[in-house]
């Protein structure tokens, strides 16, 4: 490619230029005649070679018809220049944020593309990379949804790469783009081991009280005085309307058995089997309501459950040792 | 985490697109495409190339829905091979119009069979738009310009079914973008097609090709041919007269001179050119332009006799135009005439007593009455009136349909059938004043013209052809005899169609078309501007046209600055006029100057909810903070009977809530 044969100096002009007239941003990006670039494509490098072969056809053989096709062909590649560009001139692109997807899943990006033209679009297709691009259309003022799946291979935090929006309609004679670069992170969890359960022998199992008088649980224990900082929801109401007062329902019940997941405690195995045994863990540990906390080497994180408390074990496992570079999300078959 | 630049790679290079296979509607689209194209072509094609055409369309289209499996890759060296001997065997040629026309349509209906890809396609359309400028090659004519723009909205429409990316996008709505960038074509077209320098060509050597079909005067007379010739009604050359144009008996367009005679068909000479000038002349001349139709031939027709070079062209010593180049494109030339003359006074001897020369074998009778008359008459003047007297006494017929003549085909006519058509007179007669020792020789051409009022011009056709003779007198030099005066004066006097009334043959559009006659003028008057300034439109024409416009373009820079103007202008226009019809609807007038009320207003801390009426609002608002309240309420009192009144939003309410809003101080 290009990139190859340019010294670094150039290489990073180029870089700063482009970063420059393509500022990031975290969710909306519109299209302006700044952003977009147009280059004709490998059809019209051709099409205009044809149309010198007619001219010098028409000079030839001075036949008025000849030329008056050939100006005819030329004004028509000027006008889908025109066309080409004005097709993807103020769409705006709006991008969620991704969600986070086990390594070996496809990440899903989602772009919501809109204008307020008056005008109908056609064929606008959206690109992550090398991968096969999502075409769309938009109506009058109209807007629609585009969905990239991206096939993961590496777990890790990652940055998008830019996105380019593009569009060849309708003679295809012309690409125009633009890249969009969005400021938002890409999740990749390790992959889940397989055949995984919590008897493995590898947890610590953390033998706290059996019973205890706490607000969550299964049977009605009592009520007791409200302290500041409970949640709303364990208050009776039903005491407060008789005006006794803000008074929290205590329960009754199993405690969750909590447990440490600890990378020490794990047998030999690469760091990626590690992980992707805690990963498995986790997930179990969450499914049979534990409580569960995470130790690996220089991470502590206390027990807990709950699904903010996963994602949180989940994102530390997914950028534990992760290796430094280009932390550009790149799909797996690169 | 830090975000890495990424790298420039992605930036510079155009993503690739991963190859698609095709749809199967694009398929279709495009097999439709390629046989609009090639339709107009089939009278110029052998019947073996059509039928290729045809099977690999159905092949293809068949394969598309299913029924038949793609050609072995193996199977196309085969065929091609076979188209390229094929057109060989036809043609004796591979290149050329017709061998290369034949070759290229041969070739794309193979590539259809192989054709499986997106890029495959596109390939096709490309082909599908250069085949237009072949048509080009057989005709210009208004509707083939017209069939241009047909088809390019078909071939368009078909690039665009190639880049929709999914059928979503209906066929009239293709059709309807594709007839829209043709549309908007057309202008830079004009802009292109009258600035961009014109070049004299041709750049490389063209081969000189015969080409089939073209009717026209030919090389040498023998009978029944230019009775052949006229039954064609079609246009030989168009004149424009500087003054009046000349008397119909004057009309003598002269053309190929025969001088050698073979007791059958009458010859050119080898051509000399003129070494000096020889003529005497009496009368002022006439000025014309000739716009010659192309006749595959080297000759230009003038009235007799031209006075005038003219570029690219020899006059012979008997007064014959020939162009350089065999005409295959239209010409258009302005030339001189004089009506009254006197040439070739002192004819050099060798040339006198090649008109004299006859073989003896044939036509003895002729002969024989020849040699009578030459000791009857002592002076030449007198056997031609001898002659002339014969043909207007005795029954001699003027006819299209003469029966067929033998070996001693003068001796038949003369003495037997006495029904012949302007070459048989003429032959005749020469013949006779050999005999009788005038030398004498043949001219052809055409004889008169139909005069179009709507444009004022006059046409001529082939129907128009004749031939007359000229002999050859000590002083006087050539003098012109036309025996079919003698025989039939209307011929001369009012044209073919009054000679011919018996027969019904009509040729000219009052008499074919009595009602539409008009129309049909038009018609041709508008054939004629179109070879005027569309198909002649050369380097000259354009400096000529541009000098009209006194714009003080000259140069080519000026062209190539005042062409790279106006299309920035127009496209410049296109563009506003788009930007301002698909622009994003504003909001109503009164809604933003009501909007600016409401910001000065939340400026105080007095906020409209997004769904609060706005006489609520109003209510809300406390009078004792804000001494301007009757002030808005007065506002949106206005403001409520232009959104939801029956006059709504007049000028004058606009004005009055703008004054309004104006004049509150918050």
């Amino acid at each position: 490619m290009l990139s190859v044969a340019l010294p670094r100096p150039v290489r990073q002009f180029i870089d700063n230029w482009f970063d420059s007239h393509n500022p990031p941003s975290r969710d909306s990006i519109l299209l302006h005649n700044r952003r977009l670039y147009i280059l004709p494509t490998r059809f019209g490098y051709l099409f205009a070679i044809m149309l010198l072969l007619l001219f010098l056809a028409a000079i030839n053989y001075q036949n008025s018809m000849a030329f008056v096709l050939t100006f005819m062909l030329t004004s028509l590649m000027i006008v889908s220049l025109w066309h080409t560009h004005k097709n993807l001139l103020g769409v705006t692109v709006h991008m969620q944020i991704p969600r986070p997807v086990y390594c070996g899943e496809s990440c899903e990006l989602k772009f919501e593309l809109s204008h307020s033209n008056t005008s109908r679009r056609y064929a606008i297709g959206i690109q992550y990379l090398e991968q096969p691009p999502v075409y769309l259309k938009l109506d009058p003022e109209g807007s629609a949804q585009a969905k990239l799946k991206i096939p993961t291979h590496r777990r890790g935090e990652y940055w998008l790469a830019s996105i380019t929006v593009f569009t060849r309609y309708p003679t295809g004679l012309f690409h125009a783009w633009g890249w969009l670069k969005f400021d938002l992170p890409v999740l990749v969890y390790p992959r889940p081991a397989t055949g995984v359960t919590l008897e493995h022998s590898m947890i610590e199992q953390y033998d706290g009280q059996t019973s205890t008088s706490t607000i969550e649980g299964d049977d009605f224990a009592g009520l007791r005085e409200h302290r500041e900082g409970e949640s709303l929801r364990h208050i009776s109401w039903k005491a407060y309307a008789q005006g006794r007062g803000l008074l929290t329902k205590t329960f009754q019940g199993q405690a969750r058995p909590s447990l440490w997941i600890d990378w020490d405690l794990l047998s030999e195995g690469s760091t990626e089997d590690r992980l992707s045994l805690m990963t498995a863990l986790v997930l179990a540990a969450e499914s049979e309501e534990q409580k569960y906390g995470l130790r690996l080497p220089g991470v502590l994180i206390e027990q807990g459950y709950g699904n903010a408390h996963k994602h949180n074990c989940l994102q530390v496992l997914a950028v534990f040792r992760q290796p430094t570079g280009n932390h550009e999300f790149r799909p797996a078959d690169d | 985490m830090t975000r890495t630049t990424p790298e420039v790679s992605q930036n510079l290079a155009m993503r690739s697109i991963p190859q698609e296979v095709t749809g199967r509607g694009s398929v279709f689209a495009v097999c439709f495409c390629f046989l609009f194209s090639i339709a107009p072509h089939f009278v110029n094609l052998p019947i073996w190339v059509i039928i290729i055409v045809l099977i690999a369309l159905v092949w293809r289209s068949l394969q598309n829905i299913g029924m038949i499996g793609e050609l072995p890759k193996w199977m196309l060296i085969p065929l091609v091979l076979f188209g390229g001997i094929g057109v060989f065997a036809e043609y004796w040629t591979i290149v050329g119009r017709d061998a290369g026309l034949a070759l290229l349509t041969v070739m794309t209906s193979f590539k259809f069979l192989e054709s499986q890809r997106h890029r495959d396609m596109l390939i096709l359309v490309f082909l599908c738009y250069f085949l237009i400028a072949t048509h080009f090659l057989f005709s210009q004519s208004i509707p083939t310009a017209v069939m241009m723009f047909v088809t390019l909205v078909v071939i368009t429409a078909t690039l665009i079914t190639l880049n929709q990316r999914d059928d979503s996008v209906s066929v009239k709505e293709r059709l309807q973008s594709s007839a829209r960038l043709v549309a908007l074509s057309v202008p830079l077209m004009l802009i292109l097609f009258v600035l961009v320098p014109r070049i004299p060509g041709p750049l490389w050597g063209l081969q000189s090709e015969q080409r089939g079909g073209v009717t026209g005067l030919s090389d040498r007379m023998s009978p029944g041919k230019i009775s052949n010739l006229i039954r064609s009604n079609e246009v030989a050359f168009r004149v424009e007269f500087e003054g009046d144009i000349p008397a119909q008996s004057n009309l003598y367009w002269r053309g190929p001179v025969m001088a050698s005679y073979d007791g059958f068909s009458w010859h050119q000479t080898p051509r000399r050119a003129r070494s000096r000038p020889d003529l005497i002349l009496s009368e002022a001349p006439v000025n014309y332009t000739v716009t010659l139709e192309p006749n595959g031939e080297h000759w230009l027709l003038a009235l007799d006799i031209p006075t005038r070079m003219i570029k690219d062209s020899i006059m012979t010593g008997d007064y014959q135009l020939i162009n350089k180049q065999e005409i295959n494109d239209l010409k258009r030339y302005s030339m001189q005439s004089r009506l009254a003359y006197q040439i070739g006074v002192d004819e050099s001897a060798g040339y006198l007593a090649t008109t004299l020369e006859y073989p003896a074998r044939y036509n003895p009778e002729t002969q024989a009455y020849g040699k009578s008359l030459a000791q009857l008459f002592e002076r030449p003047e007198e056997i031609v009136e001898e002659v002339l007297k014969m043909f207007r006494e005795q029954e001699y017929y003027y006819t299209l349909q003469p029966p067929a003549l033998g070996n001693n085909s003068v001796d038949e006519f003369l003495f037997g059938t006495r029904r012949g058509f302007c070459e048989h007179y003429a032959g005749a007669f020469a013949l006779l004043m050999r005999s009788a020792g005038v030398p004498a020789r043949i001219v052809t051409g055409y004889q008169g013209g139909e005069y179009n009022e709507v444009g004022n011009y006059l046409i001529v056709r082939q129907s128009d052809a004749h031939a007359w003779a000229e002999i050859w007198i000590e002083n006087r030099g050539w003098l012109r005899v036309d025996p079919t005066a003698a025989v039939s004066p209307n011929r001369i006097e009012s044209g073919i169609d009054d000679a011919l009334a018996d027969e019904d043959s009509n040729f000219r559009i009052q008499n074919r078309n009595p009602i539409f006659g008009n129309l049909l003028y038009s018609w041709d008057n508008l054939q004629h501007s179109w070879n005027d300034w569309v198909l002649n439109y050369d380097q000259r024409k354009q400096r000529n046209f541009l000098e009209k416009l006194e714009l003080g373009i000259e140069t080519w820079s000026d062209m190539i600055f005042t062409l790279m103007f106006l299309l920035l202008t127009v496209t410049g226009l296109y563009w506003f006029i788009a930007w301002y019809r698909e622009r994003p609807p504003r909001p109503q007038a009164y809604e933003m100057m009501f909007n600016r009320l409401l910001k000065k207003l939340s400026k105080r801390g007095f906020r409209k909810q997004p769904a609060e009426d706005t006489r609520a609002f109003l209510a809300r608002l406390p009078r004792d903070e804000l001494p301007q309240r009757d002030q808005i309420a007065a506002i949106v009192e206005l403001y409520n009977r232009i959104k939801y009144g029956r006059h709504g939003a007049s000028t004058r309410a606009l004005n009055s809530l703008r004054t309004m809003i104006n004049s509150v101080r918050i």
